[in-house]
């Protein structure tokens, strides 16, 4: 089986992100990781490859940095990868789609697996992007996935309910979160992932039709506060939570 | 493993050499193995995030079979073994930096891990043949099996060289027969194999009879070792700490270590190494704990303002971060010193192990004390911390036989000078630590220098300081050989205000060195924490080498002396109010 991996790099969920007098976002100090999401996506891929044999590639956008994500996914045991340079992720992710689309069209894959979504931007619209470039059927959000011969069978999560969707290979899955617990990348994987060469290719990325004007930071919560340490306090904690909280 | 070339930056400094090369500009790691080292701590993050409950580790004294066979497949038991035998062969620089990350994790799970290849299977990576390398290392890699370093005897502890557990050369069978008992050992009801030192009877040059250490690879399945049950520790109660029997075990001549009769400076070595390790997880400890009690006192309010606020408060948690700072710097410095190979180092791992343990422990006490009563309870980490971190200041040689070797090494320098004195000051330190004669040789070439290089001038007057202070060591330990000749070897309170004072000084010189290249690379500006950081510390610092060197010449030693010796005579505090 045939498969890629779409993942992309975002920073840690630990990091405070700080701005720059310009309102951008200040990289200087983040922590980039590998999208938690796409780490599901990654490990789905690797069990299906561990079941039908075949090779999983892992293909990624960005600049130089983005390289240590994608080995992060060759650690836990991707076989290949390919990172299409561009100086920064753009904000629009029709220009990533387009790219990304064009890449996965040369590689005849069964599968392309990514994160249901980003936790940097949140777009969320990455699987249903690639699925309408590609012509091909795109399933997110998914809980369970089982392959057999050309046709896949997944099980999405909806508000309340569970959806079982059929459909025919090719396709997108966009993984969430209880697809399958992903692999610790062992040492040894690490030092095998160093001696993959990360094929890095150049592209032409089509205008970005979204622009962000500035980034703003939430507005400041206000301090957590503590009604009492016993029982007594806890009719006045549910008055609270109830009139000014207003969550139950 | 060859001795060093270069000589240790703090042995010249009691000679009033400034070996200002050594340690400028401050080590940087490779980019290439600084992504990699990213790579296993967040391997490591995420598994103890999802597998590794400290809570249940200290209730059950013990650490799940499961959690450690999960991190022998991870690789985390081959973390100093060559590549060429499947380990993963890291710089001291990163082993180091793995260990402060276990330390502040689980210091049980540190030390199980540290006992293992900090001291168990180290020997053999330092001395072993090829053969002897090829049969253990990668089982010891893949954690198949467990090492621990088995040198503490119930009649030798500081004292290592007076142990009494016997080797017998059988030429003829091809065999020694092993006879002993060892005591806390670490990993001792867990491990498979065996670093034991022992005696045995060599024919010196002279054709005499001698009693010499020698090393041993030594495995359960030999026959004749058993464990006594687990100890009841104060802390790191998920570690297995036992005694170990040797019975008539039958060990084959070709699992002898290194050179017969060279034991005890296999052992001496083995311990200069572990020791960064150890004074890594001590400092991670104590940052884990520091994160726990900022999130107290940035919420907890008292008088109508959070404790942060307060001014007592804010001295501890400032306090604290200089002395990481610090004490971090000194640790990156020496393993950037390991890893470009070739330099003495002894010293200044001492120094590091006994300043790391110390300020942790009292930085875990000040944070146990900002969060006040709640620090106090079972359910919080902080008295876990506390007790886990306690044994720190004893093992790997206790912070005392640390200082006397950390004054007698740095002055045994200039008794080189004076024969007679260098010869004598030998001895004691052989019953502790290995020295080396070649600095003295190669500290005669140079002319004392009395300056360092220059720095970036928001440090200029933290180099004043150690310039200033470095010279007075000088002065100060050149003097209490003069006056105390032979009989330095005794005045252990003297030799604790030197090492005290070098340790500061070294790290004085370790901050300097840290905060100028970090203005180099990032600017002034963007270093005006550390630079902040510099100024506190250092002029913390030579305040306190001030008092320690002024205390050599004027103390109450004597006073002191005959006050103990006569409370010992006694028994008991015998004054009533
Ligand atoms: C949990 C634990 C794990 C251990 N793991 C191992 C292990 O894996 N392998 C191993 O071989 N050993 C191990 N040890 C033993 C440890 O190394 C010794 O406890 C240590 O060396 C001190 O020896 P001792 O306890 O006999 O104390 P002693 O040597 O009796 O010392 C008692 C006190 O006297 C002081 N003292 C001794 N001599 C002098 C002197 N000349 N001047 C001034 N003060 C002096 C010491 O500093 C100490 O404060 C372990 C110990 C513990 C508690
Ligand atoms: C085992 C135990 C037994 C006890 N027994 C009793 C008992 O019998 N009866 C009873 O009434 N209480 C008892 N206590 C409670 C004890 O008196 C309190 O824990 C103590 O007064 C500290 O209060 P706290 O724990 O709320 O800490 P906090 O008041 O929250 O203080 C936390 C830290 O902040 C510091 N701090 C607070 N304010 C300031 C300030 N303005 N400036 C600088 N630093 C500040 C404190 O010194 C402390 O280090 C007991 C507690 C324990 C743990």
């Amino acid at each position: 089986m045939n498969i890629a991996v779409c993942i992309k790099q975002t920073p840690d969920t630990e990091t405070r992100i700080k701005l720059t007098e310009a309102k951008t976002v200040d990289e200087s100090d983040i922590n980039f990781i590998l999208n938690p999401y796409d780490e599901f996506a990654v490990e789905e891929a690797l069990k299906l490859r561990e079941k039908f044999d075949g090779e999983v590639t892992v293909i990624s956008l960005g600049p130089d940095r983005v390289n240590s994500a994608i080995r992060s996914a060759l650690a836990m045991g991707a076989d290949k990868a390919v990172r299409i340079k561009a100086e920064n992720i753009p904000t629009d992710p029709n220009v990533t789609a387009g790219a990304l689309a064009t890449e996965l069209q040369k590689g005849n894959y069964d599968l392309i697996f990514l994160g249901k979504q980003a936790i940097d931007d949140d777009h969320a619209q990455m699987p249903a992007l690639l699925g309408a470039k590609l012509g091909i059927p795109a399933i997110s959000v998914v809980v369970k996935l089982e392959v057999e011969g050309d046709k896949l069978t997944a099980e999405r999560e909806i508000d309340g309910a569970h959806e079982i969707i059929e459909c025919s290979l090719p396709a997108v899955i966009g993984a969430q979160r209880g697809l399958n617990e992903p692999r610790y990348a062992s040492l040894k994987g690490i030092m095998k992932a160093k001696k993959i060469q990360i094929n890095e290719i150049d592209a032409e990325l089509s205008a970005d039709q979204l622009q962000v004007v500035e980034f703003n930071y939430p507005p400041e919560k206000s301090p957590g506060k503590i009604v009492g340490d016993s029982a007594d306090a806890v009719p006045e904690l549910l008055r609270l939570l109830h009139e000014e909280a207003k969550v139950i | 493993m060859s001795d060093k070339t270069k000589p240790s930056f703090s042995k010249a400094l009691f000679s009033g050499v400034l070996l200002d090369e050594l340690v400028f500009p401050y080590p940087e790691m490779e980019a290439e193995e600084a992504e990699d080292l990213k790579m296993m701590q967040d391997t490591f993050k995420k598994f103890a995030e999802d597998n590794i409950d400290s809570e249940k580790i200290d209730e059950n004294s013990k650490i799940p079979d499961e959690v450690l066979n999960s991190l022998k497949e991870l690789g985390f038991m081959g973390l100093s073994v060559p590549e060429e035998y499947g380990g993963f062969g890291l710089s001291a620089t990163a082993y180091t930096k793995m260990f402060e990350l276990f330390g502040g994790v689980d210091p049980s799970l540190a030390i199980t891990l540290g006992a293992h290849q900090s001291i168990g299977y180290k020997a053999l990576v330092l001395y072993g043949n090829e053969a002897q390398k090829k049969k253990y290392l990668p089982k010891l890699s893949s954690g198949e099996m467990l090492a621990a370093y088995c040198l503490t005897e119930p009649g030798a502890g500081s004292d290592a060289a007076g142990i009494q557990t016997r080797a017998i050369r059988d030429d003829k069978n091809g065999v020694y027969i092993l006879n002993g008992s060892k005591i806390w050992i670490t990993n001792g009801g867990i491990a498979d194999f065996f670093t034991v030192f022992a005696k045995e009877e060599i024919i010196d040059k002279n054709g005499e009879k001698k009693d010499k250490i020698s090393a041993f690879l030594v495995t359960r399945d030999m026959g004749g070792v058993t464990s006594g049950k687990e100890e009841n520790k104060l802390g790191l109660k998920g570690s297995s700490t036992t005694e170990v029997f040797f019975e008539d075990v039958k060990v084959p001549i070709e699992n002898l270590l290194g050179e017969r009769g060279k034991g005890f400076k296999i052992a001496m070595n083995v311990l200069n190494n572990g020791r960064l390790g150890l004074a890594g997880g001590s400092i991670g400890a104590l940052k884990v704990l520091l994160k726990e009690a900022l999130g107290h006192i940035s919420q907890r309010k008292q008088f109508k303002k959070t404790l942060s606020e307060f001014e007592m408060i804010k001295e501890k948690v400032a306090q604290i971060t200089i002395d990481l700072f610090a004490t971090e710097s000194m640790i990156y410095l020496t393993s950037g010193l390991v890893d470009s190979g070739e330099v003495d180092y002894s010293l200044e791992s001492a120094m590091c192990k006994v300043r790391a343990t110390e300020i942790s422990w009292i930085g875990l006490n000040e944070c146990l004390q900002m969060v006040g009563g709640l620090g106090f309870m079972k359910e919080y980490p902080y008295q876990r911390y506390l007790r886990d971190g306690r044994i720190n200041m004893i093992f790997e040689g206790t912070n005392e036989i640390l200082r006397m070797f950390t004054a007698l090494a740095g002055i045994q320098e200039r008794g080189q000078v004076l024969r007679k004195i260098g010869t004598a000051l030998k001895e004691p330190i052989k019953g502790y630590g290995v020295l080396t004669d070649y600095a003295a040789e190669w500290i005669k070439g140079r002319i004392s220098t009395e300056r360092i290089q220059d720095v970036h001038k928001s440090l200029s007057t933290a180099k004043v300081q150690f310039e200033t202070w470095a010279k007075n060591l000088h002065f100060s330990a050149e003097r209490a050989l003069m006056h105390n000749g032979k009989k330095i070897i005794y005045r252990e309170m003297i030799q604790k205000r030197l090492a005290d004072a070098a340790t500061d000084l070294y790290a004085m010189i370790a901050v300097i060195s840290r905060v100028d290249s970090l203005i180099t690379k990032k600017g002034e500006e963007k270093a005006a924490n550390e630079i902040n950081m510099c100024t506190i510390f250092c002029d913390q610092a030579w305040r306190r080498v001030r008092r320690n060197l002024l205390m050599v010449d004027s103390n109450n030693d004597k006073g002191m002396s005959k006050l103990s010796d006569f409370i010992v005579e006694e028994k008991k505090y015998p004054f009533e109010a």
